[in-house]
Order: C-alpha cells, then structure tokens, then sequence
C-alpha cells in the first residue's frame, strides 16, 4: 500500500494513543476510577453499549473510567512502528491496526471528555450533536436496512466555500445519505460553513454535527457499530462479523475535504477496517485495488481539477464519485413525467384521432440502441434533445427520433446490452399517452395530443428510462444517460452505426455455443404450477415458452440473485452426445424435488427436458414414419398422433418426462442443437403450417446447412395430413428422409 | 384377510420451529413436523396446530351481525375484546391496526403503540399484529408496535415484497417474528423466505402466509400451493419449511354465504349455521393442507376447531 500514507497514519495512531494515554492517567488521578462514562447526545439520550467500538471490537464493557484501561493496553499493544525510511511497501495490516487503535484512542478520549463534563462540545455557544443516541440510531437503523437510506457519510474538514459545503450536504441528501459532520481544515469546519449559511443541522434534518475535532468521527464508528449489534443480531466482540456487517450492509463512506493530517489518515485507516472508503477532494495517493472495501479504499480526487462548469456541478461530481466508489444503488420514488405511468398503461393503444406525433412505423426512421460505456463516460441522469421538441412538429406529424441509451455499471456486461436495450419497450409503454411497438430500428412510438397537452416532452422519455433502469436493473445498471435526436441526418446516421451493432450481437449470439460456456442456467419459474418441472438453457436452446434465452437467465440471476434463475455448472460430462452433465443432474434432481434423476439435452428419447406447461411446441415421435411431428400453440387442428396440441400438453406437461415427447421453444427447431441425436431437422416428418410461414426464411437456412435445401417440402402439416394414414403416403411420395434413417425407437 | 402394509414415506426435512411469546408471557411453538398434516404413523408432529383470534384496534363497521352478536360491547374495546377471546380459548391474539388504514382513520404510529401496549397488558398469551395492508401504513405502524412489544416476541405482518426489509429489520432490532406474504405462489413464497434471510432474519423467526380465498372462492388453489409447499419442506428444502399461517376468518367471513342472511335460497339453510360452517370448513381445509396458525373471527369455530384437533392430533387419530 501506500507508504505515505501507512506512515501518516501509524504517526497518527501513536501521537493520538499517547494522548488517550496521558489523558486517562491524569482523569484518573484527579478524578478516580468510579467514575461513571456514559456517551450521550446534546438531549442527554444515550446508548446501552458502552463505549460501543471498543465494546463491539473486543466485548470490553466500559462503564467506569477505570474500565478505560484495558482498552488502552489493547490499543498500545496494536500499534506498529513507523516503517522505517527504506521499507517501501508497507504492509496493509499494520495501517489497519494502527486504525483500530486510533479509534480505541478516540473512544477514549471523548469517553473521559464526557465524564469531565466536556462533550457534546460548545463552540461560540453553539452545542455540537455528540454521539447519536440508541433510539435515533433505531429508527435510522430500520431505514438502513430497508433501503431507503442507504448508509451515511462522515464529511471531515471544511469545503472550499461555504456554496460548495451546502451544494455536498445537498446532494448527500438527495441520494438518501445521512450526512455526519466533523473535524477541521485549516482552522474552519463545515459545521461552520452550513451554519453561516443558514443551513438546520440536527436529527430532523439528517445532518448530524459530532464536533469541531477528528477524534469525534469516532461517533460514526460508534453507529456503525450499534447498527450492526441491532440489526445484524451480531454479539459484542465478534469483531469479524460486525465489520462484515458494515462493509456489505451499510453505505458508508468519508468524505475528506480539504488537506489531509497524521490523525485523519489513522481515522481514516479505522474507518476502512469497516469497508468504509475514503474520497478526498485534495491530491493524496490513491489505494485503488479492492479488498478489505468493496471496490477502492482511497480515492483522490482535487477539486479544482474536477471537471464542470463552476463549483456546483464539481460539487455534484464529487458526490456522484464518492457513490460510485461506495457502490451505493439509488432508487427513485416516483417516475417524475407530467403523465400517470404503471402497468395499467401498458396495453394502451394511440388512436389516430388522439395522435400528436409518432416516430417509426411504416416509411418511417426511429431506433433505440443502447450501449455499455465506461464509469467516467456516463454521466448519471444526463438528458438530452438533439434537435426539435414536439412543439416544432405539426399535429399528427411523423418524426424521426433516434433514442440512445448510455449505460454503465461495476456489475454490467457488454452481453447485457440486448436484455436492457429490450426493456425500453416494456418502460414507455407504461406512460399514458405513450404507446410504443417492436424493438431496434422497426420500433414505433406515438404520443397522443392528451399527453403533449399535460406537458409532456421528449425528454420525459429520457427521465422514464432512467429512472427505471435505475429501479428495475439497479443490480447492474449505476449510472444512465439518454440522448434523443430528432434530426434526419443525425438519426439516419447513427441508425446506420446502431445496424452495425445489432448484426454483431445477433452473429455473437448465433455463434453461442453449449461448448463455450461452463455453465448453463436454470428457470423454476413455473414451479407454481408444475411443481417438478425445471428448465435448463443452455445457448443454443431457449427456454421451452420462447422468453428466455441463456443470456435473459444470465442477466436475470445478476439482477435476482435470489430468483428462479439460477446458475447451473455443468459439471463433469457424462456423455457429450446425449448431452449429459454431472452437475446438470444434480441440480436437476435437487430441484425437482429429488423427481428426476437423470436429464440429457439433446435427446428426445432417452431422459429429455420436462415441460411444465407454457411450451410453445410439442413434439412427439411417429413410430410408423420413423420420425416426429411438431405442433405448435396457435396450431388448433388435429395431429397424425391423433392428437391436438391440447391433449398432447396435457399429456407432456407438468413437469413430467415423457421419452418421445418433449415440449420446446418455435426457434429450437433452428437450432444446430435440434434433437441431434435422433438425427437433427430430417427426422421432422410433420410441421404446423403457422410456424413453418413464421420461420420460413431461418428453416430454409437450416435444411440447406444440413444438406437438405428441400427438406421443407417433404415436411407435412395439417393442410395435407391429419392422420398416419394421410401422412406416410406423403412421406413417401416426396422422398422424406427420415423414411430411410435408422430406426428411432 | 391379508394385512395391508402402509406405505411410510421417509422425508428428510422437517419444518421450522417457530416460537411466539416468552418472556414472561405464555409461549406458543407452532411447527417442527417431520410429516404431512396429522399422519402421525409416518412422522413427528411435536406441536398441535393453533387458533388466533382477530381482534381490531376499533370497532368493525362491515361485519356480519353474527359476529357482531358473539361478541357484543367488546368490539369497541381492543383490550376486553383481547381478554375475551382469550377466554373462547384463543391461543393467540391477532391485532389487527385497521385503525391505520386511510379510509379507516388513518392513524398513526401513537395509536398504533397505545393499542398494542393495552392489548399486551390485558392478555398474557402470545400476540400477533398486523398493519393496515397498505405497504406505507404498514411501515410506519408496524415499526412503532415492533418497538412497544420489544422482548415479547410478537409475530409482525404483513410483510410483502416491497416492504419486507423494513419489517425484518424492525423484527431483527426488537426480536419479533416476520409473516410473510405472497400471493399464491411458490416461487414467490420461496423467494420471499430468502430474501428475509439475507436481511438477516433467522430461520426460526419467520411465518409464510400463501394467502387463501375461502371455501368456493379459489381455497382449492391455495390447498395445492400448501400441499407443495410443505411437500418441498419435507424434501429437504429449507427455504419453505417455515410454519405456515392463514386467515380463514377474514376470508369466509366477506363472502356472501356467511355475510347475508337475506335474499339466499331456503336450501342454503340456517344463516348462522351456514356461516360458521363456512369459516370452520375454509380453516379445517386449511389445516389438512399444513397451516400451522389459523387467524378466525367467530368464538364457535374455535370451539369447533379445538374439538377436531383434538381429536385429529390424538396418536389413535
């Protein structure tokens, strides 16, 4: 790590132990050891746990002055030597520990304050907050916990003005921080400066003013602490849990303002052994790898060399910064637009008499296409119009509109892009008044004349995205920026670039394969009703109900890790041509409640995929042509198994396994993957005539890349054949090639 | 004649402990089943399924008149209502906050703690409190009840998807017990014993309502929901062996069959007759699908349910 800064803070550590030491030693003397320490708040109100960082870390219960000794020998005896002038890369641990004594120090300290009668502290008649007290920290605890607030942040120090120290309060408090306030930067405080201001410091406002010195940021440790005792059930003096607690539960960080000292780097090094990171606004060394916090530990970042327009908007990317490295999500309460939005408006449809403008649709040029950019590209909530709003347009005008999402995020993935760039469909037909179809570059919105009247703007479709990408996709989405440009050329032109990337994602995801991936996923979502039934997608096999690929199930269980989606490793392989893995069959078994032991991918005659009940298709063999037959949903006619789609589910649904029948997604059958063992697309001996239009194109594709470009015109359907009887005669007719294959059965 | 062997099936899970009350108030354990429901030759069922018996922190306007007969003055008091129930033989009470809904009053967290205070005061058996059922109500009372009740082990409900971690925390802060709601659903039952785990509830502190219609109103559904459930739980799955609850008295009672005595056919009989058997057959049903707790309005179905339980749980049964 950083030697400067594990010198400073070891330097730190020692001068602060010797202060706490020198302290307790003459509190003693003059005051005795019977003396009672209780930490309370400017009310009197107080908390139940001692001196609660020393008691959390070691179980040692502080009541009495006396009682400060064992802690002081326990904080002196973690305090390591300064590293010496040619030891370059100083050793983590010891900066941590020389942390943990410095907050014993400071425990400390402010516990012999109290019981002389000087803490909260006064300062030109203005009493200081002090510690937060038992039932404050219930009540925020319970917001902590349910999201609403997502952790705290201890600002140290002074801002460069007093604008910028109320601009960070601010913007801490819109992103739902409560703020903590201590500590000076050369002689002012940020207490100071919100005063001066006029700003209402206290419990109602979220702004908790410690003190004016560094030793009562020890108060935030005191809370962290506190939380985790009540809200994590974790015992005083299991010390490991209770800093696990804090770094994967509570959002917190410290916000350095200004130079940096010996006491505030060995502050510092106590607040990370919670996962507490620290942003400075001042030129400091980084520790950037990740480890005992989440994601960076300290973070510079100068403030006069942030960039934005004035003070305000470095303030604001400070904050923003300081969110990033803590890893905080934000949810926003409410779609801010001037129209209703929810699921009730999904379905609503924008008749031509209501119509205000469209975009897209026949002869018209519209696109969305979203994108993973890099952290420091995205600037969160960005949106902006590139060209007219709708008040330019004529009523019922067709414009061009090009909507361009940029997204990034710690947990986002180039493959996600297709999922969320999916979701602007789902997102804006939730508006009322805004009806939106399709995807890509065929997508087509229309606005109604009752909605632009309410006020509502192109932009608004920006604050929809945001804001629910944020809500919905927050697991893997932090920050979300939209850009939508309303003129020709510019929307031809990037519609021309957007091209370009869909063809690649659809060639990456054609070329997916079963063999490049370890790991398959699960969907048990149809367990409510098929309580045995479990799916397993692989690439090159969807979900049976058409809706989920491998990538959906992939992104789904980053956004739901706790969902029906869930990663299946595949384990060793048990036979690569049936397609049977160990770690497919165990889960398989685990999850259909120890129903189905065994499960091959690519057979429909020995152990095939359950069907739960949602299959688009079903197949079934026909013993007497020596193939199988495929039958779709929307199909209503009567099979050559003497079957309809609806007996034939009855019978292969509900999650059991039936040889010879297996339910499956329409595009399966496009699949390289395709019942290989049996033979592939030649064994289909009949097909439903709806699904044989719909995928014309791809199916012509498929004979030809398997040696049989005219294999569609020897498939049956429901049009020539109804019965074996009817079917063979056709088979033989056209020169079927499953006719010859081997034997299925 | 031939003996007939019985079939044993041998599970390996078993359903969760759960325990209300203690602390100087009685204490009830629901759950611990090694088996399905009263098949005593197969498994364990070391606790009797038990009756709560709701109770409202003010007087109902919209109940039928027999309920409103059975328990006369009390239905102003939540307090004396309390203490009666407790003497139909409630093992439990189910305060209700419905005081706190918007259309109801809409009262706040002081009225929500002076309620559950009295109702504590005036009965020494095990409580179990519910908000309002609206997500933001809920919050706000049931956070101010968790914190009177603090150390009683109440159970605390609803708790639904999108408030769940505000109701675990508070549940983690003062000891209590989340019910879980889903809506007919396994998966989502499922995922909401997971999710309450991961805030850091304990396995043994929480309950699942799977939410039931009464009978003739989709309780077949529910049954099966149940039957799965605890079927999983058996299996060894973790996450759906916690006791189950349902609300049969809330359910029966807003259907017509129990609610009107006017304009129904001669052959439906009895008014009161038909509607106690109404909440008596939805709870009974319920029962036989693995409830572990049923909440019920009227005093006679608790004399009526004690009596088949009774029965039910004696190891001849």
């Amino acid at each position: 790590m950083s030697r400067f800064i594990a010198t400073s803070a070891i330097r730190g550590a020692q001068g602060v132990v010797k202060q706490a030491e020198d302290m307790l030693k003459d509190a003693l003397e003059k005051l005795g050891p019977d003396v009672p320490i209780a930490l309370v708040d400017k009310e009197g109100v107080g908390t139940t746990y001692y001196l609660p960082v020393i008691y959390g870390y070691s179980g040692h219960k502080v009541e009495k002055l006396g009682d400060m000794t064992t802690p002081l020998e326990h904080a002196k005896s973690l305090l390591p030597p300064v590293p010496s002038e040619n030891l370059w890369l100083p050793y983590l641990g010891e900066t941590m520990d020389a942390g943990v004594a410095t907050l014993f120090a400071e425990e400390i300290i402010e516990g012999i304050r109290f019981a002389k009668g000087e803490q909260p502290e006064v300062r030109n008649g203005y009493k200081f907050n002090g510690p937060i007290s038992d039932v404050q920290t219930r009540s925020w605890g319970i917001q902590m916990v349910d999201g609403s607030m997502p952790g705290f942040a201890a600002v140290i120090g002074a801002a460069k003005s007093n604008e910028v120290a109320v601009k960070i309060v601010r913007e801490l408090q819109s992103k739902g921080q409560l703020v903590f306030l201590s500590s000076t930067s050369n002689g002012r405080s940020i207490v100071d400066q919100l005063l001066e201001e006029g700003v209402e410091l206290g419990y109602q406002t979220f702004t908790v003013p410690f003190g004016t010195d560094t030793i009562s940021v020890v108060y935030a440790a005191g809370y962290a602490t506190r939380a985790a005792f009540s809200f994590g059930n974790i015992a005083p003096g299991n010390w490991r849990e209770i800093l696990l607690y804090n770094k994967f539960r509570c959002f917190a960080f410290a916000l350095c303002l200004g130079p940096m000292d010996d006491l505030k780097w060995a502050t510092g090094a106590g607040a990370i052994t919670y996962g507490f990171p620290a942003i400075c606004d001042t030129v400091v060394p980084h520790i950037l790898p990740t480890g005992i916090t989440k994601y960076e530990h300290v973070v510079s970042m100068p403030f006069d060399d942030i960039p934005g327009r004035d003070d305000m908007e470095r303030a604001e990317r400070l904050v923003q910064r300081c969110i990033e490295v803590r890893g905080i999500k934000i949810k926003i309460p409410k779609v801010d637009i001037p129209v209703a939005f929810g699921p009730a408006f999904e379905g609503e449809v924008v008749r031509r008499e209501n119509l205000r403008a469209e975009a897209g649709g026949k002869g018209g040029t519209c696109f969305e296409w979203l994108t993973m950019k890099d952290m420091d590209e995205v600037e969160d909530g960005k949106i902006t119009v590139v060209g007219p709003e709708f008040d330019s347009f004529e009523e019922g005008a067709k414009v061009p509109l090009g909507i361009v999402v940029d997204v990034t995020g710690r947990k986002m993935q180039k493959d996600f892009e297709p999922v969320l760039e999916r979701q602007i469909h789902h997102f804006m037909n939730g508006a009322e008044g805004v009806q939106h179809i399709a995807q890509r570059d065929i997508a087509w919105l229309r606005f109604s004349k009752s909605a632009v009247d309410k006020g509502f703007s192109l932009r608004h479709l920006g604050v929809i995205l945001h804001t629910n990408f944020h809500n919905d996709f927050g697991a893997i989405v932090d920050k979300v920026q939209i850009t939508l440009y309303t003129e020709l050329d510019k929307v031809e032109e990037l519609r021309k670039q957007a091209r370009v990337v869909y063809r690649e994602r659809d060639a990456r995801i054609a070329g997916m394969t079963d063999e490049a991936v370890d790991t398959y996923y699960s969907c048990t979502l149809c367990q409510s009703f098929a309580p045995n039934h479990v799916c397993v997608i692989n690439p090159e096999r969807t979900g049976l109900c058409g809706a989920y690929s491998w990538l959906d199930c992939r992104a789904a269980f980053e956004i739901s890790p706790t969902g029906p989606n869930q990663p299946v490793p595949k384990g060793k392989c048990i036979d690569p041509v049936l397609g049977e893995w160990e770690g497919v069959n165990s889960f398989v078994y685990e999850h259909s409640n120890r129903n189905i032991e065994r499960f091959t991918i690519y057979s429909l005659m020995d152990s095939p995929m359950t069907t739960c009940g949602c299959c688009e298709c079903v197949m079934a063999i026909i013993p007497e042509a020596n193939g199988v037959m495929i039958v779709n949903r929307d199909d209503y006619s009567m099979t050559p198994c003497g079957m309809t789609f609806t007996t034939l589910m009855g019978t292969v649904g509900g999650g059991l396994q039936t040889p010879g029948m297996m339910g499956h997604a329409k595009l399966f059958i496009t699949s390289k993957k395709f019942i290989p063992v049996e033979g592939g697309i030649k064994r289909v001996v009949w097909l439903s005539k709806n699904v044989k239009e719909e995928f014309a194109e791809e199916l012509k594709e498929v004979c030809e890349r398997e040696g049989v470009p005219d294999l569609m015109d020897k498939i049956a359907d429901g049009t020539v054949a109804t019965t074996v009887e009817e079917l063979l005669p056709f088979l033989e007719e056209k020169g079927h090639p499953a006719l010859t294959m081997e034997p299925i059965i | 004649m031939a003996a007939v062997e019985v079939p044993i099936e041998k599970w390996t899970g078993k359903v969760h402990e759960v325990t209300l009350g203690g602390n100087g108030r009685k204490s009830v354990v629901v759950g611990g089943e090694s088996t399905l429901p009263f098949l005593h030759f197969e498994g364990s069922l070391p606790r009797r399924p038990v009756i709560a018996i709701e109770v409202r922190d003010s007087e109902p306007k919209d109940w039928s008149p027999h309920l409103v007969d059975a328990w006369g003055d009390v239905l102003a008091d939540p307090a004396a209502w309390a203490k009666k129930a407790m003497e139909y033989g409630a093992d439990i009470i189910a305060l209700s906050l419905r005081s706190a809904h918007p259309e109801e009053g809409n009262t706040g967290a002081d009225e929500a703690r002076k309620n559950v205070d009295k109702v504590l005061s005036a009965v020494d058996i095990p409580l179990i409190i519910y908000g309002p059922g609206v997500a933001e109500k809920d919050n706000e009372v049931l956070v101010a009840a968790s914190d009177v009740a603090k150390g009683q082990r109440v159970a605390l409900g609803n708790c639904e998807e999108k408030n769940h971690r505000t109701i675990a925390a508070t549940c983690i802060a003062d000891g209590h017990v989340a019910i879980g709601k889903t809506p007919i659903e396994i998966n989502l039952a499922k995922q909401l014993n997971i999710l309450l785990c991961d805030v850091g509830l304990s396995r043994d502190s929480i309950l699942m309502d799977p939410t039931t219609g009464a009978l003739g109103y989709g309780l077949e559904y529910t049954y099966s929901v149940m039957e799965r459930l605890r079927l999983a739980a058996l299996g060894g799955d973790a996450m759906t062996a916690m006791p189950m609850i349902c609300t049969a008295g809330e359910e029966s009672w807003r259907q017509k069959e129990a609610k009107f005595a006017e304009g129904m056919p001669e052959a439906w009989g009895d008014h009161l007759e038909r509607a106690l058997t109404w909440e008596e057959i939805t709870a009974f049903s319920l029962f036989a699908a693995g409830a572990d707790i049923m909440v019920v309005r009227h005093p006679g179905t608790v004399e009526r349910m004690k009596a088949v339980i009774d029965r039910l749980m004696s190891e001849s049964a």
